[in-house]
């Protein structure tokens, strides 16, 4: 007999103690009545009501000339600008994906071991690429074309393109100056840069479910389910701002701080750990079409971001934030597109492993299972359509009356595509 | 003197130094004594209110004891979000002397909310004094 009440009683307690964490992990905690007047600063500081206009682009000095932005519009989509015809700035840049290309590591000539990142919002960033190699959008256009994995083309060859192509030598000499052929290769292709920034600055977020659930919030901070947001995206949005630490890296109305932060992401299968901003910053330093180069436009006294850059040993292994904003187009994640979905970034940070190389920012979160599912609940509530006219998003339609038949017929292969 | 003197190297070798605080938006300037004492800093920030992701710069004043301004001070900055365990976003420099004892300090960015810490080392008249200023975004 005692043999079995021994057992019995082993069992209920082995089943209560089951039980008893079963419910702690996903019951669901109950909701305050009210935001705090705190968390309501930091929801209205996410909000799309309160990004600002466009920073200025002390670099470029065509960065909001309208015919600037039409050129930059045709190189965007023109294949002609890569060694094979067939890679454009949009081929791993595609509008449809929130201006990403949905692979783990981008292809463009051939290969290469980096993440697409997203455009859209990128003007407002002081630092390009996941390293920051680059100060500026038009600077950061330039260094694909040159790669021989991406576009594979050199600065001679665009220069010849812009000078033989009737349509893109009109549009070139009226933005910048007349004269083209007496200018040099690298002055030809910094301008391109520039045209091409000057387009990418009309990429830009739009509204979603979440910025007009915080415009619709009164002074009272009643937090309650509404038709734009349910309790499981309420209770994440209150997990991103408080326990999960997310609104550290990823605040403001672009849901990223873009700077550079080191959070133990694995490096790719069979690539060695990147030193991240360690080594960005010494490159964006000795880059020549940095904001204190010669074919900047910048007075330097404009060039604060790289004159006071932070690099060194803090910085090993730090990429930048990127925004949080359509996050259901930009999957896969991470600077090689190490994770593949929401669930798993999540539990990513909520473990905060050691790093590979440098130091861990980030420190375990002990997130329940169910408020990691509300964590990813709210993170949907971010995803919506682009804030720009839809004529951007495509490739443009009409060719100036005397472009090259190489145009055309570059246009046509597009359209069979 | 002497004494005193070494008890407040200690101290600050051992990084013991009483920051001022700040929280919110900085409309007076931040003061604070030296680490040894010697010299009255100031800080304020050019930014107002002060908010994450700008650059901007702040003016340091420095008089010494008696309230005359200090113009011949080597004045480097440090810093960081102590409960992060990271240093500042940005490498921020003394890049002027604009007379009457102030000095501009350019190229601060802090880039979290949260508690900050702003360390200044000055050195004057061959030695080196520090003033820690922390405040909260």
């Amino acid at each position: 007999m005692r043999p079995t009440k021994f057992a019995i009683l082993a069992l209920t307690l082995g089943l209560s103690s089951a039980l008893a964490y079963l419910a702690w992990q996903h019951v669901p905690a109950p909701l305050p009545a009210q935001w705090s007047q705190q968390e309501l600063a930091v929801l209205r500081s996410l909000s799309l009501q309160s990004l600002p206009p466009l920073p200025p682009a002390p670099g470029n000095a065509v960065a909001d000339d309208p015919d600037a932005a039409e050129l930059g519009h045709r190189l965007f989509f023109d294949t002609r600008l890569s060694a094979n015809g067939s890679v454009s700035c949009a081929k791993c840049h595609q509008p449809e994906h929130h201006f990403t290309d949905q692979l783990p590591v981008s292809v463009g000539i051939a290969t290469v071991d980096r993440n697409s990142m997203s455009l859209v919002g990128a003007a407002y960033s002081p630092w390009l690429f996941w390293d920051g190699r680059k100060d500026s959008l038009w600077a950061q256009a330039l260094e694909p074309l040159e790669n021989p994995l991406e576009h594979g083309i050199d600065r001679s060859e665009i220069a010849t393109l812009i000078k033989s192509d009737t349509d893109y030598r009109q549009r070139y000499e009226s933005i910048f100056s007349p004269g083209l052929n007496q200018q040099s290769d690298d002055q030809i292709f910094a301008n391109i840069g520039k045209a091409l920034s000057a387009y990418q600055r009309h990429l830009l977020p739009g509204t979603t479910r979440f910025d007009d659930y915080v415009a619709n919030l009164d002074d009272s901070g009643e937090l309650a389910p509404n038709d734009l947001m349910n309790t499981d995206e309420l209770a994440g949005l209150r997990l991103f701002i408080n326990k999960a630490n997310c609104v550290d890296c990823h605040n403001g109305a672009l849901f990223t701080n873009n700077s550079f932060h080191n959070t133990a992401v694995l490096s790719a299968p069979g690539i060695l750990p990147a030193l991240g901003r360690a080594e960005g910053l010494r490159r964006a330093q000795a880059d020549p079409f940095n904001c204190l180069g010669d074919f900047s436009d910048a007075n330097p006294d404009a060039c604060q971001e790289l004159r006071f850059a932070k690099g060194g040993d803090d910085m090993i292994g730090a990429q930048r934030a990127p925004s949080l904003r359509d996050l259901s187009k930009t999957a896969p994640y991470m600077h090689a597109g190490q994770i593949a979905d929401l669930a798993a970034v999540i539990e990513h940070y909520n473990n905060a492993d050691l790093a590979m190389v440098g130091h861990n920012e980030a420190k375990p979160l002990r997130l329940r299972a169910v408020e990691k599912r509300q964590l990813e609940s709210f993170l949907r509530t971010l995803n919506g359509p682009m804030a720009t006219d839809s004529r951007w998003l495509k490739p443009p339609t009409t060719l100036a009356p005397d472009a090259s038949t190489i145009l055309q017929a570059t246009d046509t292969q597009r359209a069979v595509k | 003197m002497k004494l005193i003197d070494c008890l407040l190297r200690a101290g600050m070798v051992l990084g013991f130094v009483m920051p001022v605080t700040t929280t919110g938006a900085a409309t007076a300037p931040l003061s604070t004594t030296s680490q040894p004492t010697g010299l009255h800093v100031q800080m304020q920030s050019e930014l107002e209110p002060l908010a994450i992701n700008q650059m901007h710069s702040w003016i340091i004043r420095v008089q010494d004891l008696q309230g005359d301004p200090v113009a011949d001070a080597q004045i480097s900055v440090d810093g960081g979000m102590p409960l992060h365990n990271h240093g500042l976003a940005t490498s921020p420099q003394v890049t002027g002397y604009l007379g009457d004892g102030r000095y501009r300090l350019e190229g601060v960015r802090f880039h979290m909310n949260g508690e900050w810490e702003l360390r200044l080392q000055i050195d004057h008249a061959g030695s080196p004094y520090r003033a820690s200023f922390t405040m909260t975004l």
